[in-house]
């Protein structure tokens, strides 16, 4: 058990470590609001529609969402911007 | 701690309202959601048979915003259980941004021990009416903890990751004192402490590709888990678990594929325990308290289809399993297999209709599992 565990976290770190890359870097950067809307929120439920809630609501849901679903500070400010936006 | 709660709902209520009543925006915000169910079942327990509505639980969920960086949350479930009305309170925190890659929570809050629990079992996002075996109630998994976690999630280089690390009150272990059949077992549930050791407890999840498609976990959770005044003062339970999530949309397919899976272990430390015969005679006896469970689960959504009706169903299969220490009161080894058929109404509202099959052996009555259930519930978030 022990050696599975050393193993696998090595294992991790090292997969974590070659993964990272500059040029990943940049598209990961680039991506709009929509485009990570469209990834993000069905990770864990449906995705819902920007009309779902008015701009208020998105603000509570957004600080929600960011700290439950840890999403990164850039990221989640980019959808819910992109949510405010089109509702 | 309800007697607290039930007032500070109230006192909620009616800022609200004031709120509403001036014109201008406010800076701090509330809301009320949550998510409830309604079902039926007809059980098939080894030939008898029995069906009864069932299953309705309601879950109200409050967040309040004070500003940017400050924010409670609370939910509080009711649930129709044997024809009496059970409450608990889910979970009740106060959340702070300390920057852009911390955030520190404290009060009652769900754990990242692997991701059903804190992420996947409110039922609009359940996509069957149960949750996998080793989960809840006879679970070996903890769902919720009393304490402060310092969380957040960072990108490096393109690779997402995110991180939670807690300390709770933690786990104890039943003695068997009073429950002679439950000897060994790990409660979770906590509002006070049993000793002076807190647990410890995080997790890692790590989103390899740019597409966030998929994300894989690594949890733990140590802690002392015997009573600070009794032989099993220095007993620790170490609980590992390992998630894994696929989700993304294959134009091929024509829908979203979903894939989550999570295998928890849990090993606490050897210790001796009583058992009574029937005639008074005390015997010690031991085991090695080690258990594990696993889940697997497929389901697939064509959301492409040009039908609306077929846009809006959703396939899914799961297989779990639990395994219990052998030479334990509670030892057992089950499997289960589910299977659905969803409609969703609107992205929190789905009926979904389910068939699991559990076999296996032991439980409370230490014989035979074998029971196939049919249902179908009315999911729906608010
Ligand atoms: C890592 C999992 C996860 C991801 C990713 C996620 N959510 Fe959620 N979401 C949840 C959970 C869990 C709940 C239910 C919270 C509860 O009931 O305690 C929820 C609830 C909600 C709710 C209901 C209101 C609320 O705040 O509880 C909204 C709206 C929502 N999510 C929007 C989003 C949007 C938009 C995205 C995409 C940016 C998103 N979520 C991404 C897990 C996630």
């Amino acid at each position: 058990m022990k050696t599975f565990k050393i193993v696998s976290i090595i294992g991790f770190i090292s997969f974590a470590t070659i993964s990272c890359s500059p040029e990943r870097a940049t598209i990961v950067q680039g991506k709009s609001g929509v485009q990570l809307w469209s990834e993000t929120c069905m990770r864990c439920h449906n995705t819902p529609s920007p009309a779902d809630f008015n701009d208020a609501d998105w603000s509570t849901i957004e600080m929600h969402m960011r700290v439950r679903a840890n999403l990164t500070a850039d990221e989640s400010k980019k959808i819910f911007d992109f949510l405010r936006s089109a509702n | 701690m309800k007697r607290i709660i039930l007032p500070l709902i109230a006192m909620f209520f009616v800022s609200n309202l004031v709120a509403q009543q001036d014109s201008k925006p406010s800076k701090t915000q509330f809301m009320i959601r949550g998510y409830g169910s309604a079902g039926f079942q007809a059980l098939n327990d080894e030939g008898e048979k029995e069906s009864s509505f069932n299953n309705g639980t309601f879950a109200p969920i409050i967040l309040f915003k004070f500003s940017d960086k400050f924010m409670f949350e609370t939910e509080m479930e009711f649930a129709y259980e044997n024809g009496e009305l059970e409450t608990a309170l889910e979970y009740a925190n106060a959340m702070y941004t300390v920057n852009k890659y911390i955030t520190i929570r404290a009060g009652k809050f769900l754990l990242p021990y692997g991701t059903f629990m804190e992420r996947l079992h409110p039922s609009w996002i359940n996509k069957l009416s149960s949750v996998p075996l080793g989960f809840g109630h006879d679970g070996i998994t903890p769902s919720s903890g009393v304490g402060v976690e310092l969380r957040g999630a960072f990108i490096l280089n393109g690779s997402r990751f995110n991180y939670a690390l807690y300390s709770t009150n933690g786990p104890t272990l039943n003695d068997g004192n009073d429950e002679p059949e439950e000897a060994g077992i790990l409660h979770f549930d906590n509002y006070e402490d049993n000793n002076k050791n807190k647990s410890v407890g995080g997790r890692i999840g790590f989103l390899p590709f740019t597409d966030s498609s998929t994300e894989v976990g690594f949890s733990f959770l140590n802690a002392k888990v015997g009573d600070k005044d009794s032989n099993y003062k220095d007993v620790s339970s170490n609980l590992i678990a390992y998630d894994f999530s696929f989700v993304k949309k294959v134009n091929s397919l024509g829908g979203i594929i979903d894939i989550k899976a999570q295998y928890n272990t849990s090993v606490t430390d050897d210790a001796n325990y009583i058992e009574v015969h029937e005639d008074g005679d005390e015997e010690e006896y031991t085991f090695e308290n080690s258990s594990d469970s696993f889940y697997a689960q497929l389901s697939f959504k064509p959301t492409m289809s040009a039908s609306n009706f077929l846009k809006n169903i959703e396939l899914v299969g799961r297989y779990s399993e639990l395994n219990t220490p052998e030479g334990a009161e509670w030892e057992s080894n089950v499997n289960q297999t589910a299977f659905g058929v969803n409609y969703w109404l609107s992205w929190r509202s789905a009926i979904k209709v389910n068939y699991q099959i559990t076999d296996g052996t032991g439980g409370h009555g230490g014989g035979r599992i074998d029971n196939k259930i049919f249902t179908i519930q009315w999911a729906f978030g608010i």
